[in-house]
């Protein structure tokens, strides 16, 4: 049996990444921080909080992301949007996804 | 109330980021925490404890900052750590036994009692091997938080970077049981001597006023050190800041040696007198073979920086 810790690694490990590309993808439709933690966790992508929001500013410094401030509601709220950059790296590791899943499967196909 | 913990977080949080990100950052991050803390109010929870839950899942607001300015939160992070340790191993594997001698020396000669020398000289490494830690450690945690100069650090590597090889044990044991075994033949030949003079006092080979003023404990200084040389040679690899240390601590044992050789402080005539040696001719000799000995131990550490391979069973083994 693994241990918790040595499981909880392996599982991070494995899911690194997988939050930028599904930010890329959600973020096609403008969207702000917390609304975008909700959406992420219901989708099957959770995150915390305190990793999420310096993620998007680190993509929008990279161009990946625009973002534009809403004032017209009561609370001030900054959108963010995937850029035509960030649309286009959304597709490359859409790929690579698809391309590791069919390695996957070929591969658990081949052992059993 | 409730403003309370978040302003504080918010300001903790901003403390850690330059002035000109602060505004759009500090409206964001209430905006985020407000939409969270709302959100859990509507699913019941009170004010105080969802403002609380809220804070605590954000973490430590000094963590949060670094995060949002990619700072590092470490000293010394893995792309230099290797050239850190690198760098503090060959500054202190070649500063180290060479400052012990000369601060020998200088105590020596600055009439210290030869108890207090040897003490004083361990203090003197002891400290200057704290600075060197320390400004080690300060100079490569500021090249880590300046992302150019990190650029420019960080090499690629190399094959040609291959360690030297490590001094042999059996060359290290066997330096160490001849330094010894001259020791104590010269301490031996010294106090109970193969010669008695009149008086029934043996006569020695050395000089009995050197012999008494102490100046041989130098000796034991050097040979301290080189014993420390091989050891740094074994167990941190031999490198070319190693051999041109030795080759100073050579250079320095030579000169003082040879300066009082020719001076004619080092033997004693009584000695030569009653053996019946010519002292002139056995002092050129002695002098002769110092610069010998000295030279061909430099050779030998250069030889032994520049070469990058172990030593393999063809190739002769010390």
């Amino acid at each position: 049996m693994i241990e918790d810790d040595a499981l909880a690694t392996h599982r991070q490990e494995l899911r690194r990444g997988t939050v930028v590309l599904a930010c890329l993808l959600i973020l096609q439709r403008p969207d702000y921080g917390y609304a975008l933690l909700e959406a992420l966790e219901s989708k099957g992508f959770p995150v915390d909080a305190n990793t999420l929001y310096p993620l998007l500013r680190r993509l929008e410094k990279q161009g990946l992301l625009t973002s534009e401030w809403n004032t017209e509601e009561s609370r001030p709220r900054k959108f963010y949007r995937t850029s035509a950059d960030g649309a286009e790296l959304a597709a490359t590791l859409t790929g690579d996804w698809t391309d590791l899943d069919t390695a996957f499967r070929t591969l658990l196909k081949d052992e059993s | 109330m409730t403003a309370t913990l978040t302003d504080r977080y918010v300001l903790a949080m901003l403390r850690g980021v330059p002035g000109k990100q602060r505004p759009d950052l500090e409206r964001e991050l209430r905006a985020s925490i407000a939409d969270a803390i709302d959100d859990r109010l509507r699913d019941g929870a009170d004010a105080e404890g969802a403002e609380t839950q809220v804070l605590t899942e954000l973490g430590d607001p000094a963590r949060l900052a670094a995060r949002y300015t990619d700072r590092p939160l470490h000293l010394i992070g893995p792309e230099l750590y290797l050239d850190y340790v690198r760098v503090l191993k060959a500054l202190l594997s070649a500063v180290a036994p060479l400052l012990f001698v000369a601060a020998g020396i200088v105590g020596f000669l600055d009439g210290v009692p030869i108890g207090r020398v040897g003490w004083d000289a361990a203090v003197t490494v002891l400290v200057t091997t704290m600075h060197i830690m320390f400004w080690v450690s300060a100079v490569f945690a500021v090249v880590g938080r300046s992302p150019s100069l990190r650029e420019k650090v960080r090499a690629r590597w190399e094959v040609s970077a291959l360690p030297a090889y490590r001094l042999d044990l059996t060359a290290l044991i066997g330096g160490s049981v001849v330094t010894a075994l001259l020791a104590c033949l010269l301490v031996l030949t010294q106090t109970v001597g193969p010669l008695t003079g009149a008086d029934g006092e043996p006569i020695g080979v050395i000089a009995p006023a050197l012999w008494e003023s102490g100046a041989l404990y130098l000796a034991v200084f050097f040979a301290a050190a080189r014993v420390g040389f091989d050891l740094l040679g074994h167990y941190v690899g031999w490198g070319m800041p190693q051999a041109v240390a030795n080759a100073v601590l050579s250079v320095l044992f030579i000169g003082s040696a040879g300066w009082l050789t020719t001076r004619g402080l080092l033997l004693n005539d009584a000695f030569f007198a009653a053996m019946g040696w010519p002292q002139a001719v056995i002092s050129n000799v002695l002098m002769i073979a110092l610069v010998l000995m000295g030279l061909a131990d430099s050779a030998e550490g250069f030889r032994r920086a520049l070469r990058r391979r172990p030593p393999t069973t063809s190739s002769k083994g010390l």
